[in-house]
Order: C-alpha cells, then sequence, then structure tokens
C-alpha cells in the first residue's frame, strides 16, 4: 500500500518562495538576544593570549617563561620547544601551532598562556622573555623568488609554496600574426574579509566527550580534522559546537586554526575551559586575508574582436604560512578563462614564501582579481579595435552546450541575457555626459570538486518531529547568507508545508552530517539538493505510514493528508502512530547527493561542479579630474543563479556582495611597511561605511537550472566578482587612462591623469 | 582612579589642584583609551562656561566642551561661523560627534583635526583659566607644542571657551577636507577659509590648511597675494599654485604621497576659499 | 540600573561584562565599528569609548531596552521584514543608531539616514535593506 505523492501536489512555487521568508534566527539577532562566539562565557573558564613575533624574520635563541608561570593567577604556559607537534596545514602542511626555532612574520605564534582573567593572561605574556637573532627578510613576492633570496622554508625551496603552468589549446599559434595583442601587468593587494565578529573559540577538555571548540566555523568538519589531527585525539573526540557567526565571507572556513588548536592545548593543559579571542589588530596582522596577485596578462584577438588566445604570468603572495592560498591561486589563474570562448591559454602561477601575514580566502576565491585583469583587457582590445565592448562581450561569451577551454561543460546559461539586461538598465546606448561606463562578465561554479574529489556532494537528514513539525539536519552553515531558510524552503515545497514549519540544525557537529561547508558558493546547489533528497525520502515514508493509518491512499496539502475515503490526517498523528508503532523511532528522511557526473583529470581538465552561475554587471562613475577622486554612481548586477528560492535574501546578497566589490576597488587593500601591517585597524582599512557606495540594481535572469533544488543555483560569491572589472573599466572610460593596481584611489587615479611616475 | 563630573569651574579647578599633576580635566573622553590611564580625571562637559553657544557684543562665545554634534548643527554656528559647522560635521561619525568636543579637538593636538583648522581658519582664540585661577587667552594656532602635543597642560589648566569674530554682512567662511572615504576617516587634507569682501575685492583673508606643521597651518604669504582682489578663476588658479609653494608638506603610508598631497592642499585652500567668497555675499559672485 | 565599577572601565565592558548585557557587541574597542553603540541621553555614542565614570546618574539605553515584554520595537521589525539582518552583528548597534535618529528626527530623508548610520560599519549588506527599514520604520512611527 505504498503510494507517491501525486503530482499534483507538487507544486513549482512553495508557499514562501519568491516572497521574504527568513529563518527565526533574524528575531534573536535584531533583539540583541543572539548568542555570538564573544559572548560565551563557561563557568570556570580562562582567558588565553598569545605572544607574537615582533620580528618578521628571526631566529629563536631562548624563550625564558619562568616570570610567567611565577604570575598568580596563570594556570597554563605553552612554547613550542615544549610541544613536539608536527607540521600541520590546510593546503600545503608548513605550520606549527608554536613557533619552534624561527618567526617567519610579525606576528608569528611563539608562546601562549592562559590565566584566570585577561589582564593577568596580557602581564603573563609581557613577561615571557624570548632572545630573538634577526634573519634577513624577504617582503616583496617576486624577489623571494629570486635566487639568493632569504629562504622561508627549508622543504620549499626557491621560496615557492605552490605553482602550477598550464598549456592548452595551442597558444604558440594564437599569438603568431594576431591582429592585435593587449598586454598589461595588474595588481592586487592582499584583502581583509574584515568580519565584524574577531574571531574566537572556547576550547573546553572533557575527559569523556573530547574536545569541544565553541566557534563558529563555515566549515566545522574540516577544522575539527585539522585539530585532531594535531593534537593526536581521535575524530570523534574532537567536536565543534557553533554559536551565531559574526560574519564569515571564506575567513571563517578555516577560520584561524592556530587560535582553536592554541586555545584547545591550552585547555588540555589547564584542566578548564580556555578562550582566546583576536582583538581586531590581531585580527589584521594575525589573520588569513586573501593572497595579493600581480597578474602579467597577455591577450590575443582578432580585428572583428574574437578572441584567440591569453597568456598569464602570475606571482601570488603567499605570506610566510600557506593556508589555503595555493588553492586561491588556482582560482586566480584559470576560473575567470571560461566566462569567454578562448581557444588556448597559457599560464604560470607561483605563489612565494614572503615574511609577511599569511594568506587564506574570501569570497569568490581570487575570481575577481583575475576579473579585473581579463576584464581590463577586453576594453583595451575593443578600445584598439573600435569596437563596442558590449558587443565585444557579447560575441566572445559563453553560451549553452559550450565546453570552455578548462573543460567546464555550459549548462544552463543566461549571461548574455545579463549582459543585455544590465547594458540596457545602466543606459547604454544613452550615455549621460561626464560620465564613465563600464561593463564586465563572470562565472562561478557551484561547489568545485577541486577540494576532494572524493567528497564531492553533501547530505542531510529529515526528521518527523511528534508534533508535525519538521527538523533538518544539515552541515552548511548560515551566518546570515539566508541559507537555512532556503533550505527550510526547499524542505517545505518538497513536504507540502509551510517554511515556517521547518527547523534547520546545523551548529552541532556531534548531530550534524559531515559537510563541506559554507564555501566555494556550494550550498544552495549541492546543499540543497541533499535536503531536497531528504525531504523527498521523509515524505515517502509519511505517505507510507500514512497510509498504514488511515487504511486507504492519501494525497497531503498545506501538511494536511488526506484519504480516498475522505479522513483527514495531520502529520502529528502520523507522526505519533509511528512513534507507537516501532516505540519511539523518528521517522527520518534521508538524502545524499553525489554529484557522479562531473570529473577532472591530472592538469585540472574537466567539468569541475555541476553548475555554473553568471553575471554581468555595469556601471556608472564619475571622476573629478582636480582630485581624482572616483563616484561611483550607479551599479546594476544582472544575475543568472537560476530560480531564485528567496529574492529578499537573493536581494541582500548582491547588495552586500556588490559592497564588497566597490570596498576592493575602491579603498580596500593592506599596507605594508616592510613586514609590518601599517594598516592593522577598521579605520585604516577601510571598508565601505553607508556613504560610500552607488545605488545598486540587482537583475534576477531566471533561467532553471535542473542541476540545482528546484532549478536553483548559487550567488553568494559571484556577486563580487564583475565589480572589479566593471569599476575598473568604467573609471578607464572617465579618465582616458587606465589604472592597472588595485584600489582605484583618487591618487592612483590622479597620478595616472597627470602622467606623474608611480610613487606608490 | 577617581571620576568627577564638576559641578562648576570652581569645583573643577580645586580638584585639578588637588590632584598635584595627577589628575586631568576631559570633555569628550573619546581618546582617552588611546593613551595612558590617569589617576583623576574632571569631566567639565556639564559646566554652564564651557557649554555655552552666544553671541554678545559682537563676539561669539563657543564652550570648550560643546560637541562637534552641537557645534555642526547650532544655527548661530551655521549662520556666523560656517566653516567650523562643517569642519564639526565632518569628524569621525555621528558617534565620535556626540560626545567629542571642539575643545578636545584642539588640546589633543593631532595635526588634521577638523574643529581646530576650522576654528584657526575663523580667527579663533581660547580662554583658559587655570589652577591659580589667572585667565590667559592664546590665539588657537598658538596652543600647539609639537606633534599630537598640545601645550595645555590639562592637569593644570582648563580650556574654557572660544572667542570668535562672527562672520557678518559681506565676510564668509568655509572648511574643505579630501579624505579615502566618506565617514570614520581621517583627512589627508583640511582646509578652512575666511575671507571679508567690499565691493567684490578681498579686503580681509585668512587661509589654513593641515596637515603640514603640528598647528593648522596658516598660509601668510598666499593671504597676501589675495588682499586687493576679486575672487575670480584667475585668483582660484593662482591660489592652488601659490599653497603648493608656499606650504610644505609631507607623505605618508596610510595617507597618500607628498607629492599629491601638495597638490591637494591647493586645490582644498582654493575651493574654501572660494566657497567662502560666495558666502560672502553678492560681492562674491564676480569670483564664480 | 545601580552598580559599582571603576568609573575609568568603558560603558561597553561594564555592560556585557558587569551587567551581562551581552546584545551591545565589541567589535574595535576605538570607535572605528559601531557595533556597540548605545544612546547615552538620548543620543548615539560608542560605549567603547565611554569611561562609565561619565554615565552616572545619566540614562543609558541599550538594544534591550528596544524590546520588553516580547514586543519588538518598530525598527526592529521593518529591519526583520527587510532583509536587513544578515550576520546580526552589526545589528543591536544599527538598530541604536536609527533609533537615536528618529528620536530626533522622525522623518528623515534617505541622505540622512546614511548619515546616521555611517558610524555603523556593516560588511554583510551593503546598507540598502538596512536603509529601507529605517525609512518604513519612520513611516510606522509616524503614525
Amino acid at each position: 500500500m505504498i503510494l507517491k505523492a501525486p503530482e499534483k501536489n507538487i507544486r513549482r512555487y512553495g508557499k514562501a518562495e519568491g516572497t521574504g521568508y527568513q529563518s527565526p534566527e533574524v528575531w534573536s539577532k535584531v533583539t540583541g538576544k543572539a548568542v555570538y562566539g564573544i559572548d560565551l562565557n563557561l563557568p570556570g573558564m580562562l582567558y588565553g593570549k598569545i605572544l607574537r613575533s615582533p620580528y618578521p624574520h628571526a631566529r629563536i635563541k631562548k624563550v625564558d617563561t619562568t616570570a610567567a608561570e611565577a604570575l598568580p593567577g596563570v594556570r597554563a604556559v605553552l612554547t613550542g620547544a615544549k610541544l613536539e607537534s608536527k607540521p600541520f596545514g590546510i593546503a600545503v602542511e608548513d605550520e606549527l601551532p608554536l613557533a619552534v626555532d624561527r618567526v617567519r612574520y610579525i606576528g608569528d605564534e611563539v608562546a601562549a598562556v592562559a590565566a584566570v582573567d585577561l589582564q593577568t593572561a596580557v602581564q603573563a605574556i609581557k613577561a615571557i622573555k624570548v632572545e630573538y637573532e634577526e634573519l634577513p627578510a624577504v617582503c616583496d613576492p617576486a624577489e623571494a623568488l629570486q635566487e639568493g633570496a632569504p629562504q622561508l622554508h627549508d622543504n620549499f625551496p626557491g621560496n615557492v609554496a605552490w605553482q602550477r603552468e598550464l598549456v592548452r589549446g595551442s597558444p604558440g599559434d594564437a599569438f603568431t600574426g594576431a591582429d592585435l595583442v593587449v598586454e598589461e601587468n595588474f595588481t592586487v593587494p592582499a584583502i581583509h574579509q574584515a568580519y565584524l565578529e574577531p574571531i574566537s573559540c572556547v576550547a573546553v577538555d572533557d575527559p569523556y566527550t573530547g574536545i569541544t571548540l565553541h566557534t563558529a566555523l563555515q566549515s566545522p568538519d574540516a577544522v575539527r580534522k585539522i585539530v585532531a589531527g594535531v593534537l593526536n585525539y581521535p575524530l570523534s573526540k574532537v567536536h565543534v559546537s557553533g554559536p551565531v557567526m559574526g560574519g564569515g565571507f571564506g575567513g571563517r572556513v578555516y577560520g584561524n586554526l592556530k587560535v582553536y588548536i592554541l586555545s584547545a592545548l591550552l585547555a588540555i593543559k589547564s584542566g578548564s575551559p580556555v578562550k582566546i579571542q583576536l582583538t581586531r589588530e590581531e585580527e589584521f596582522t594575525a589573520g588569513r586575508p586573501m593572497i595579493a596577485a600581480a597578474i602579467q596578462m597577455k591577450m590575443t584577438v582578432r580585428r572583428d574582436g574574437t578572441i584567440l588566445g591569453r597568456e598569464a604570468d602570475i606571482i601570488t603572495d603567499n605570506g610566510a604560512y600557506s593556508a589555503q592560498a595555493p588553492w586561491v591561486s588556482k582560482t586566480v589563474s584559470e576560473r575567470n578563462d571560461s566566462v569567454y570562448r578562448i581557444p588556448s591559454i597559457k599560464t604560470r602561477v607561483r605563489l612565494a614564501y614572503t615574511n609577511k601575514i599569511p594568506t587564506g580566502q574570501y569570497r569568490a576565491y581570487g575570481n575577481q582579481a583575475a576579473n579585473f585583469a581579463t576584464e581590463s583587457l577586453i576594453d583595451m582590445a575593443a578600445k584598439k579595435l573600435g569596437l563596442d565592448p558590449l558587443e565585444m562581450r557579447l560575441k566572445n561569451c559563453v553560451r549553452e552546450g559550450d565546453i570552455t577551454v578548462h573543460g567546464l561543460q555550459i549548462g544552463k546559461c543566461g549571461l548574455d541575457e545579463c549582459l543585455k539586461a544590465a547594458a540596457k538598465e545602466i543606459g547604454w546606448d544613452q550615455k549621460k555626459e561626464g560620465r564613465g561606463y563600464g561593463l564586465s562578465v563572470a562565472i562561478h561554479a557551484n561547489g568545485s570538486l577541486v577540494f576532494d574529489k572524493n567528497f564531492r556532494g553533501a547530505s542531510a537528514l529529515a526528521r518527523l518531529e511528534l508534533d508535525g513539525r519538521i527538523t533538518i539536519f544539515t552541515g552548511e552553515q548560515d551566518y546570515g547568507q539566508g541559507t537555512h531558510a532556503a533550505f527550510a524552503q526547499i524542505a517545505a515545497r518538497t513536504l507540502d508545508v509551510s517554511p515556517a514549519q521547518v527547523t534547520v540544525e546545523s551548529k552541532e557537529t556531534k548531530t550534524a552530517p559531515f559537510s563541506t561547508g559554507a564555501l566555494a558558493m556550494r550550498q544552495t546547489t549541492i546543499g540543497g539538493k541533499a535536503i531536497q533528497l531528504a525531504a523527498e525520502d521523509l515524505r515517502e515514508k509519511i505517505f507510507k505510514t500514512a497510509a498504514e493509518l488511515a487504511g486507504a491512499p492519501v494525497t497531503m496539502e498545506n501538511g494536511v493528508m488526506c484519504s480516498i475515503s475522505g479522513q483527514e490526517l495531520a502529520l502529528a498523528e502520523v507522526a505519533y502512530y509511528n512513534h507507537s508503532a516501532t516505540s519511539g523511532l523518528s521517522m527520518t528522511g534521508e538524502g545524499k547527493f553525489v554529484p557522479e557526473e562531473s570529473d577532472y583529470d591530472e592538469s585540472g581538465y574537466g567539468n569541475i561542479s555541476i553548475a555554473y552561475s553568471y553575471a554581468a554587471h555595469a556601471v556608472e562613475v564619475e571622476l573629478d579630474k582636480t582630485t581624482g577622486a572616483l563616484t561611483v554612481h550607479r551599479l546594476v548586477a544582472a544575475h543568472d543563479s537560476g530560480r531564485i528560492i528567496n529574492h529578499l535574501t537573493a536581494r541582500g546578497q548582491i547588495y552586500g556582495g556588490v559592497a564588497q566589490g566597490i570596498g576592493m576597488s575602491c579603498l580596500e587593500g593592506y599596507l605594508f611597511d616592510e613586514g609590518r601591517v601599517a594598516n592593522a585597524s577598521l579605520a585604516e582599512y577601510k571598508i565601505p561605511t553607508a556613504l560610500d557606495l552607488p545605488e545598486i540594481v540587482p537583475i534576477f535572469i531566471e533561467i532553471e537550472d535542473p542541476a540545482g533544488p528546484y532549478g536553483s543555483k548559487g550567488l553568494g560569491e559571484i556577486v563580487m566578482v564583475p565589480v572589479l572589472g566593471a569599476v575598473a573599466n568604467a573609471a578607464a572610460d572617465a579618465a582616458g587612462v587606465r589604472v592597472t593596481g588595485l584600489p582605484l584611489s583618487a591618487e592612483i587615479i590622479y597620478q595616472a591623469i597627470s602622467g606623474w611616475e608611480c610613487e606608490q | 582612579m577617581s571620576y568627577l563630573i564638576a559641578s562648576s569651574l570652581e569645583e573643577a579647578l580645586t580638584s585639578l589642584r588637588d590632584g598635584s599633576g595627577k589628575a586631568r580635566a576631559v570633555a569628550g573622553a573619546t581618546d582617552l583609551y588611546l593613551q595612558e590611564m590617569p589617576y583623576g580625571l574632571v569631566d567639565l562637559s556639564f559646566l554652564k562656561e564651557t557649554t555655552v553657544i552666544e553671541e554678545k557684543e559682537g563676539l561669539m562665545s563657543l564652550g570648550a566642551a560643546v560637541t562637534h554634534a552641537l557645534a555642526a548643527s547650532s544655527p548661530l554656528v551655521l549662520s556666523r561661523a560656517r566653516a567650523l559647522a562643517e569642519g564639526c560635521a565632518a569628524i569621525g561619525s555621528p558617534q565620535i560627534r556626540n560626545i567629542g568636543t571642539i575643545g578636545g579637538n584642539v588640546i589633543n593636538a593631532a595635526p588634521a583635526a577638523d574643529a581646530a583648522v576650522a576654528l584657526v581658519g575663523l580667527g579663533a582664540k581660547a580662554e583658559l583659566v587655570d589652577i591659580n585661577r589667572e585667565t590667559r587667552t592664546e590665539a588657537v594656532e598658538n596652543l600647539y607644542w609639537t606633534h599630537n602635543r598640545s601645550l595645555v597642560d590639562s592637569s593644570k589648566e582648563i580650556m574654557v571657551r572660544f572667542l570668535i569674530k562672527p562672520c557678518l554682512a559681506g565676510e564668509g567662511s568655509a572648511f574643505t577636507r579630501f579624505a579615502a572615504r566618506r565617514a570614520l576617516a581621517l583627512p589627508m587634507v583640511n582646509a578652512a577659509a575666511r575671507v571679508k569682501l567690499e565691493k567684490g575685492f578681498v579686503k580681509e583673508v585668512r587661509l589654513v590648511a593641515a596637515p603640514a606643521r603640528p598647528a593648522p597651518t596658516r598660509l601668510l604669504k598666499t593671504e597676501e597675494l589675495v588682499i586687493g582682489r576679486p575672487v575670480n578663476g584667475e585668483t582660484i588658479s593662482m591660489v592652488e599654485k601659490a599653497v603648493a609653494e608656499e606650504i610644505e608638506v609631507r607623505g605618508s603610508l596610510l595617507r597618500c604621497s607628498a607629492r599629491y598631497r601638495q597638490h591637494l592642499v591647493g586645490v582644498l585652500v582654493a575651493s574654501a576659499l572660494k566657497t567662502a567668497a560666495t558666502r560672502a555675499g553678492t560681492s562674491g559672485k564676480a569670483g564664480d | 540600573m545601580e552598580t559599582y565599577t571603576d568609573p575609568a572601565e568603558s560603558l561597553l565592558m561594564v555592560l556585557r561584562e558587569k551587567l551581562g548585557l551581552y546584545g551591545t557587541k565589541a567589535g574595535c574597542g576605538k570607535g572605528e565599528c559601531g557595533v556597540c553603540t548605545v544612546l547615552l541621553d538620548d543620543r548615539a555614542v560608542n560605549s567603547c569609548l565611554v569611561p562609565v565614570g561619565k554615565v552616572q546618574g545619566r540614562k543609558v539605553e541599550t538594544i534591550e531596552n528596544l524590546s520588553r515584554g516580547g514586543k519588538v520595537h518598530p525598527i526592529q521589525e521593518k529591519f526583520v521584514e527587510k532583509g536587513a539582518v544578515q550576520c546580526g552583528f552589526c545589528t543591536p548597534g544599527m538598530v541604536m543608531s536609527a533609533y537615536a535618529l528618529l528620536k530626533e528626527n522622525p522623518r528623515p530623508n534617505p541622505d540622512q539616514v546614511r548619515v546616521a548610520i555611517s558610524g555603523n560599519l556593516c560588511r554583510c549588506s551593503g546598507y540598502k535593506q538596512i536603509e529601507e527599514a529605517i525609512m518604513l520604520a519612520a513611516d510606522k512611527l509616524k503614525d
């Protein structure tokens, strides 16, 4: 008596779709009741503090902790020499929990203490005496790669943390006898994610359950694996329990591993919970910003605007340790190639160790840096050939059915519609006098396989509660992007209930399914699909049980089942019937989504994702030629992210992502004085305020993509990508000259207009 | 640590004297956590003398503990000392402006403090009283010792108020600044101008820019060049050049290069002069 | 509420650590981010910069004051309605800045709204839905 849900009950749009359903957590946030990591206090908790290197490069001769240990209130002191740890790392194993014999950047962790209060911990840190012998430092990545440069790591000769050379098609032919070659050097500084809540962790060591890290992470499982390895604990004895997360943007995928490892080690040593919280200054000097990149790029174009090939030589600045910099460098070096039909490419990318802050990942993974370079070259080529930049993009942009130079299979694709819509909305054909205009396009993968070929999908559980509500268990994290609202909507639509009846649980690794996490724009497409499958599985189980209970086949609408005989059954009744019949087993649907069809070879060639999102942005700017000040007046963001599940939160992603793009285009960037971070504060690392942003016009080109749940695809990361190229092109249009280094500060633009030699 | 909210100037002076150099007078106290905490604080925020805004016998009195927000929105300041209202409105953020004070902006002695630059531009004088009840009046630009160090010793002396000659008919003032961000940002350059026109020609003028020296810098040579001229396009270009020649600025990694700042300072002073002249009345229109 | 503490401590530390009012957030400790915004005698201030000695006998309002007895303030209601809350870390300070604005100026225009929140950094939202929410709340409070 198994009956599938009749087709008529699976409606195309769930109840809250396209409207503004939001996860109930917003109410605790808006009333100040949400508990963030920095708000956590546990009974008996100690405060941890880290002693950091004042030198960019030095040998540690001696660490004397006697005075610190003698201070009243100090409960634990750790030094590298006593830890006997093996190197660990994310992409490359090059870090130790605490430096043993060498420090490699200003901020490198040398010792850690735990004390009864923060003041005592700070005093204890000051009481530790370290003797250093300064070593020659190298802070410029190009210099670091040269022969004779100071070497940072014995097992990475030449300061090369990672490198790659790649040839596809026949770039040699492409560059021979081409109608036009455009070439330029572009520079992008290191960028901090600037999440507003500083990273913190309360570590608790319990003899029974093991280590629990109370910290908000985008990828709790990834961090747990690394921490377990460093502590030499079994994986099942390391847990992450997430408080509410005050922003991530890639910065909390792996977060700050040193904070988690050191708080755990201090908790183990002291026997008490230990909280380490980074100061804002530590965030800027010892966080994990995205790599700086120097991109030398060349493009060859036929007279009619057809792109024939492109070459790039890229140097990325790793800093002293790697975090995710190799992966980000890889994205910089190739993702943007797939937005156009480029037949041939040749790329070299080298990631160089320098005596500076280590680097991690940021929203869009460096795709935005490549966008700045490529999109600038497109406009340069169009100008030289006398072509309209819009026409040149329409001529070359990828379309459904294409296989790109890196093997990406372009499925549903609204890129040309995005371009046309953005150009129309900005007034491309009726440009205003005295204003500059720019366009840019982007592609971004929805969860690329390159992280872990053996773990490419996601899983979820959907449980029917005794009261008829639904609980979704997922490892996918929400820190305000609206993922959990979307998940509730997906489950609700599948089960034909209201999203408000669905609770999404993700914050305890003890109960959540293992997950890759909130990164690579994978959550809606891959995580959401798993939730849809779990909900479908649960739905079948509900129908089966309901039919048993009613003694007849049932249909369901609005969370109420109806048998053929007209008997109505509430979900709670079905749940309770099952509960009694199974002595308490809950009815649970399982969803596993394993995207088998995508793959790649050793060179990285292949269809790395099940779906891709597309975008085109158009920008209108005004330039004050007396100062070089650039005002971005308007930005149109046209996006194909498939069907939009929730327009309210999707708009929020566009506004916020564009704001970060404007920040990176016009304001942001690390400033270094040799190895020292010169702008280690929110006053001097300038993210946009409410007064620094243009009017932002979101446009959704909703082309259903069967790959994602209910035709939807990811949006969060790609939003930021095209901003860079579009702003750069608009600025060049307004100025009459092109600036090739970010950020496009008034000074840099003024220097370009005035023909000054660059003084930066 | 003791914290006294003074209820009279007399009480404030007595407790400073009793503190024997270990107590300090404060108003907004916003920069307190950026420095070493003194033993005692005497808060001047609620005194009649330090919070007054009035015009009496042809002189404006502005209490040193008047907040930036208050100064920026005061009808009297807006009509008679516009540069100060503009300078105060440009400081930090609404939160800072609600608590930071114009006196603090001067005593803190930051080289490009917006209110201080405007005050110097307007020709303001500060009235101070010390623990021996001796009163002195000094031009604001004479209160600077060195970079970020004031000549006012807050453990011995209280800045009570500023005295400003109001801008009346034929007079105008303006403040300009240039920063990387539109809020929460220190300026690369700021400037202020005060001008008196007679029949369309400059009769009196004060031009000030920062940061160059510890105090906001008066551009005396440029002022001289402007006297007797109409504020027209020619004068404006002349001022741009003259300022850049008269003042020497430095570059900094956080703000901008010396060369760019040198260029900006001319542009900003000229722009302040132009706006001030426009405000000076119909005669100013000759310059447009 | 009465409490005894070192007057040199910041109002923020006293609110959070002494009074357990964790709704006011801490982001930089230097008045550079605005997440610690509270009202002092009806005006928005950075509580991290206010020595608590300064507030003796004065009125301090925090995010906890706005939603008492299970009822939320119209500003909070509109923040949710407009999607102005993402990670939420800036939200309490942002709401307090909006609250201060609407006390002083019940009918702000969008430019005034942007100025009023220009000392509150937000990394998630691009501020647009926050501006919309404040305008909508002003409308609702007018009625």
